[in-house]
């Protein structure tokens, strides 16, 4: 073979080799043809994980044969931001995005109007609570609650602080008994933050910053970020914030440290599962209280699918379902708690499950994230 | 020989699939970044443009801001974490090509089943991913370690490594160590027996062997190890992702952060380039040693 | 190597171009015998090892252990109870076997694609002298000296230009972009090795181009391509950033998932997971150890 003609074949493999991936590449989407197939993208802790997977998406599967509901999660929501862009990026484009169903960064894209916001679709919307449905924006939909509670070890710790002083009171009489997780890394972690942030915050600036996004009223929390710096040589090995909310978790449940920040679901269903030791407890602090809502479903508004995506949330949404999400990860149900069985009412008790002190709008928490990592460590 | 015109062409065709690969994928990308970072919003950048908070933007094509960069140096977060990361991969460069030498000197010097052993486990790191790695190094030198709890067992309180910059350090050591020994073993291992041999004859010390025989003819691996490791390092993400601590940060850190955590995609670009310039410095060593290797054995 | 000892003593004693593969595992019989002795005690020589030791395989070893331990009390140096019920954790999990199976997808492909691209140019620069032929090399190079995360962000915007996000093709990409420094390089270094006198016997014995190449460059230069092949497969193999970056939430391969599960299931499990994802990478490279340990890597990435 002449020079030439080695190279030419050289030259021209890898082009082939190329197109003939294009080709198979471009059936990689979301959206499949008759309209049999969704995907839910969803983004939190392992027991949100397993509550789709185990439960939710089987059941609907169950009761709807023929369909298939495909689940693509991202631990920890660190890519958020990512997946994110890759969305608005789709809805700009008009193309079909990666999800039909987001369970992520739901209200900010609800604001952003990349939601369809039909939500007469979904029958069981009827006894969601009006301001938590409101709160979500336009196209999302809640499905689930929870709060952030204060969990201790009562073989170390046998008068648990009530209120918000007392616990930063404890901390400082306690040295290394307690941690949270870096906010940018769970929610339980951002709860205690926002938190210590709100004892500075005025009633008005906080509603406008839970609903907008206003930078020049972050000058509120400068008082807080000095609070939480000084806790550093106070928390876990002078000033370690672990990352996520289960290695919290996991510091508590191995005695490293005696206290907490948790969300409530998975430190009950931690608990259960015997990851968490049966001793533990956890409680509400007030004044102010640590912070919770509700978490959101919506319909992507380029999804060329939303018939399918409606009904899989208004399966969500029905009392059976609901009483799952109730049983197996603890979640605070969003519908009304007379719609489910007795059982499961009881369970719920005392709390009051629609209304939870909401945390800030998902700009400021970003701005959260990062004046944190800013002020607080190392300082 | 003259290689004929047709010749060259044809080798620079052959060569050409991967130059494009990374010209297209690398180098592209690399300069849209580069306009994103000096304000540049239009075009590739829009996507991002619109998602991201707190930009430095210009509106024309031919106009460029040093806005991003003004505030990313101002920032004492970034400051600090700079130093630290410059001084971690200065850390992890020498006490890597220290050890490298070591073994190689072992392995040069003897054919022990000792030296047979250090060749061996020097290696290993590389059969094991990263991910893995950092995390084994963080559960080994945690509170409730082995290191501790052999402390522990003999009365002692050893030091808490996991979620420090020693834990960081380890972690690059363990993870660059196969790479460094290869190459400095290599390069030891060419030196000719004849020339140690004389110099032994001539009554030189084994030091003044390796000093003066051995380490200069071993010089232009052991650069290019200790190139390696100090750029992998400068931009290393994984092992201070799991065993680093809150605060300081390696920039390769801050960087994941600062696009994803924190919506600020544009000083993320900003710190990438920042990180580039530093180890481009790095690559200027290597290049220069791998020429002078080249010129003086008459190869240019 | 019969000029060598003649070289100054500034000077590498790297390979030439007409000199035989594998300098660097030159026997060395003249220095044989000597030196250890006197050069470190023989205590100090087992202290070096067996720091060395604790150092490189320790934290494995803990780590190893853990997953088969019901739990471990601080600071026993033994879990507290033996099970394997986090291997059944792991292997119930429904996602495990899919990530497992796109894993050594797209290493294989990854590997496949890379050399395809990149053994021609291997060869072109160690056979060719064409215009900035270093300059390129160097370029080459290049590629890691920009951070990796750094560069995924860089690529995000070309990316969804181009539609290759969420794609097969686009994570190969990302895969095949981490493997052209080594399958490049190390090939050419094993090109450059074969000594050109028997290319040229060959020729002389009416063999064409073509089938010199097969006949006898090919086979001589196979243990540095292979190094690379299985160096390509193992880069592309653990490779998670990029993966995730860009193959989310279509393609999730094993080393994405460790980065989860690592920090958020009980560390049993994280154990498991690493056993598994390590097997694969311990068994190739075992495969190629010799190779490895003997200078084809070394050799690869001195410029010339």
């Amino acid at each position: 073979m002449r020079p030439t003609t080695v190279v030419a074949a050289a030259c021209l493999a890898p082009l082939a080799l190329t197109l003939a991936a294009c080709s198979s590449g471009t059936s990689g989407g979301a959206a499949t043809a008759g309209g049999t197939s969704i995907t839910v993208a969803a983004s939190d802790d392992t027991n949100i994980q397993d509550l789709f997977q185990k439960v939710l998406i089987p059941d609907f599967e169950k009761k709807y044969p023929g369909t298939s509901v495909k689940l693509v999660f991202d631990l920890h929501g660190t890519n958020d931001q990512a997946n994110y862009a890759k969305l608005a990026a789709a809805t700009a484009q008009n193309r079909a995005p990666a999800m039909d169903v987001t369970a992520s960064s739901v209200p900010k894209a609800a604001a952003a109007g990349l939601l369809a916001t039909d939500t007469s679709k979904v029958t069981n919307l009827a006894t969601v609570d009006q301001k938590v449905l409101a709160a979500g924006g336009p196209g999302a939909v809640p499905y689930r609650a929870s709060s952030v509670l204060l969990a201790y070890n009562p073989a170390k710790v046998s008068n648990p602080p009530k209120t918000l002083v007392e616990l930063l009171a404890w901390i400082k009489a306690n040295p290394g008994r307690f941690t949270y997780n870096s906010p940018k890394t769970g929610g339980s972690g951002g709860a205690f933050v926002t938190t210590v942030l709100d004892s500075n915050v005025p009633a008005a600036d906080r509603d406008t910053m839970t609903t907008g996004y206003d930078k020049a009223l972050e000058k509120d929390w400068d008082p807080g970020w000095a609070t939480l710096a000084g806790l550093n040589p106070y928390v876990f090995q002078k000033g370690v914030y672990p990352n996520g909310n289960n290695q919290t978790l996991q510091l508590l449940s191995s005695g490293q440290i005696d206290m907490a920040p948790v969300w409530s679901d998975q430190f009950i269903s931690g608990k259960a599962a015997g990851t968490i030791p049966a001793t533990m407890m956890a409680q509400q602090i007030t004044d102010p209280s640590f912070t919770g809502g509700a978490s959101y479903l919506g319909v992507t508004k380029a999804s060329k699918n939303q018939d399918l995506a409606w009904k899989f949330i208004d399966f969500v949404l029905q009392p059976e379902e609901q009483a799952k999400v109730a049983d197996k990860i603890a979640g605070y149900p969003a519908i009304a708690l007379d719609k489910l069985p007795a059982a499961t009412q009881a369970k719920f008790a005392g709390a009051d499950t629609q209304n939870l002190r909401p945390g800030y709008n998902s700009d400021h928490a970003t701005d959260i994230n990062n004046l944190w990592d800013q002020n607080v460590p190392g300082k | 020989m003259k290689p004929s015109r047709r010749h060259r062409l044809g080798g620079l065709a052959l060569a050409s699939p991967p130059l494009i690969l990374v010209a297209v994928f690398v180098g592209f990308p690399i300069l849209v970044a580069l306009a994103y970072s000096l304000g540049q919003v239009g075009g590739l950048n829009s996507t991002i443009g619109t998602i991201a908070t707190e930009q430095s933007t210009v509106d024309a094509w031919y106009k460029v801001t040093f806005g991003a960069y003004r505030t990313v140096f101002a920032d004492p977060r970034f400051q600090r974490d700079l130093v630290v990361t410059v001084l971690v991969t200065l850390a992890t460069t020498v006490i890597v090509v220290v050890l490298a030498w070591g073994i190689a000197l072992y392995v040069r010097l003897s054919d022990s089943w000792v030296a047979k052993i250090l060749s061996a486990l020097a290696v290993v790191p590389m059969f094991i991913p990263v991910v893995i790695a950092s995390w084994a190094i963080l559960t080994f030198y945690a509170a409730d370690g082995f290191l501790r709890s052999i402390a522990a067992h003999v009365g002692i309180e050893a030091p808490i490594w996991g979620y420090t910059i020693t834990a960081v350090v380890i972690g690059l050591v363990w993870t660059n160590l196969p790479f460094a020994t290869l190459m400095v073993v290599s390069g030891v291992q060419g030196v000719p027996d004849a020339l140690i041999e004389a110099a032994r004859d001539a009554g030189a010390s084994i030091p003044r062997t390796v000093v003066s025989i051995i380490a200069p003819m071993a010089l232009v691996p052991t650069v290019i190890a200790g190139t390696f490791t100090a750029i992998g390092t400068l931009g290393a993400f994984t092992v201070p992702y799991f065993t680093g601590p809150n605060a300081p940060k390696m920039l390769g850190v801050d960087l994941a952060d600062y696009f994803q955590s924190f919506n600020l995609p544009q000083s993320s670009v900003v710190m990438a380039i920042v990180i580039f310039i530093v180890a481009s410095g790095f690559g200027g060593v290597y290049v220069w040693a791998n020429y002078r290797s080249a010129a003086s054995s008459g190869r240019v | 190597m019969t000029s060598l000892p003649t070289l100054p003593a500034t000077t590498t004693p790297t390979t030439s171009d007409t000199t035989a593969p594998s300098t660097a595992a030159l026997p060395r019989t003249a220095g044989r015998g000597r030196g250890p002795a006197r050069l470190v005690g023989p205590v100090l020589s087992v202290a070096f090892v067996i720091v060395l030791g604790l150092f490189v395989l320790g934290p494995l070893l803990w780590l190893g252990v853990r997953a088969f331990a019901t739990n471990w009390t601080y600071p026993n140096l033994m879990p507290d109870g033996w099970t394997l019920q986090w291997w059944n954790t792991v292997f119930q999990d429904p996602n495990l076997q899919s990530s497992v199976v796109l894993s050594f997808q797209f290493a294989f492909v990854t590997m496949v694609v890379s050399a395809v691209l990149c053994l021609p140019a291997a060869y072109a620069f160690s056979r060719f002298d064409f215009p900035g032929r270093r300059v390129f090399l160097i370029g080459l190079f290049a590629t890691n000296a920009f951070p990796r995360m750094g560069l995924f962000v860089a690529l995000a915007s070309l990316f969804y230009a181009f539609n290759l996000m969420s794609t097969f093709l686009g994570v190969v990409i990302v895969h095949v972009l981490g493997t052209v420094v080594f399958m490049t390089w190390i090939p050419a270094a094993a090109f450059s090795a074969v000594p050109r006198s028997y290319e040229e016997a060959a020729r002389d014995a009416g063999a064409g181009r073509f089938t010199v190449l097969r006949k006898v460059t090919l086979p001589l230069a196979m243990p540095g391509i292979t190094v690379a092949l299985i160096m390509s497969f193992l880069a592309s193999f653990d490779e998670a950033q990029g993966t995730y970056l860009v193959g989310n939430p279509e393609y999730i391969t094993m080393p994405t998932q460790m980065y989860s599960l690592v920090l958020n299931y009980p560390p049993q499990v994280a154990a498991v997971f690493s056993i598994l994802l390590a097997i694969p990478s311990a068994v190739l490279l075992l495969l190629v150890r010799k190779h490895v340990m003997g200078g084809q890597l070394a050799e690869g990435f001195q410029i010339r």
